[in-house]
């Protein structure tokens, strides 16, 4: 007879379990999401894998001390996205204090393009628009975040992420010389 | 080509140029996040905060400028907690919905020193109940010992 897997729990009852600090819960956690978070930092930082590992291990650990007192106000992911980005914009900060304090050039700016073929012109352009561009539009392209909640995520208005997006869809098309 | 479209089009090119999410193999993080989640919901009267970037625990209910002091992070607070100087504000980064809400001094003195925004905090007034990261406005005055 063949065992069929155990259907996927419900993000609530995930939630309720997770408050208490259920083992299986974190575990279900990690495995239903950390890809997903990796490949946001990984896009947000443009692609600097050293630090977006780093970026990684303190939005768990940040997620760790939060989730207990997450009150469910926006998804599971969601709610993980905005931590993420708060760190992904400390390190930005930081990375950008020491290059001033260095006088240098600010580190991790900008992406090293990906081997991906035909997309590697695509993922050239993405690199060289701002960071704030690139984060709006992995949200909403890929991760396929609603306008709504990407507005939480940002802490921006909704109109304000309207604006930005056509913004960064603007100079990812000038950055591809589309425009 | 109209908007829609283009959106679309737009959208599905993004998708195929970002790698898939790939599942993530890392027991050694999993591992740690598990066991801080557990110790974390094992207290939950114990409260995980970040202060200028270190983290600290505090009870549940205390002030922000209690966790701080009690916690080493010498934070000015020139008036001693009465509202008046605002030298112990603090710009709230995330959990601002985990503070107690501005009441009717704190709003007048950060008025008083031009400080008002959602994000700003005196950590003389403002009660923790969840995880908050919160950074000083002003220099800290140095370091303490850890009590």
């Amino acid at each position: 007879m063949k065992v069929l897997d155990p259907p996927p729990t419900s993000e609530a009852d995930l939630i309720a379990r997770l408050k208490a600090g259920d083992e299986e819960a974190a575990h279900e956690f990690f495995d239903r999401y950390a890809a997903r978070i990796r490949r946001f930092i990984a896009n947000s930082l443009g692609a600097a894998s050293a630090e977006a590992e780093d970026v990684l291990q303190e939005t768990f650990i940040a997620l760790a001390d939060a989730l207990p007192f997450f009150r469910g106000d926006s998804s599971l992911f969601t709610f993980a996205c905005a931590i993420a980005h708060r760190k992904v914009l400390s390190l930005i900060r930081t990375n950008a204090r020491r290059a001033n304090l260095m006088r240098t050039a600010p580190v991790a700016e900008t992406a090293a393009p990906r081997e991906t073929g035909a997309n590697r012109e695509f993922n050239r352009a993405l690199g060289e628009i701002r960071p704030e561009y690139r984060e709006v539009l992995i949200l909403k392209y890929v991760e396929e975040i609603r306008v709504s909640e990407i507005a939480r995520i940002l802490r921006l208005g909704e109109h304000a992420v309207e604006s930005r997006l056509a913004r960064a869809r603007k100079a990812l098309r000038k950055s591809l010389k589309e425009e | 080509m109209d908007t829609e479209t283009k959106e679309t089009e737009f959208a599905a090119r993004m998708k195929s140029a970002i790698e898939p999410a790939r599942g993530l193999d890392d027991r050694e993080l999993r591992n740690a996040f598990t066991a801080r989640l557990k110790q974390v919901a094992a207290r939950p009267d114990v409260v995980p905060i970040e202060f200028d970037g270190r983290r600290i625990e505090m009870r549940r209910g205390g002030t922000l400028l209690g966790a701080a002091m009690k916690n080493g992070v010498r934070l000015m607070h020139v008036c001693g907690a009465r509202t008046l100087c605002a030298t112990c504000r603090v710009v709230v980064e995330s959990g601002e919905d985990n503070l107690t809400p501005m009441r009717g001094t704190e709003k007048f003195s950060l008025r008083w020193h031009l400080s008002v925004s959602p994000r700003t905090r005196l950590a003389c007034q403002a009660r923790v109940n969840g995880p908050v990261e919160v950074e000083s406005v002003f220099p800290l005055c140095g370091e303490l010992p850890n009590r």
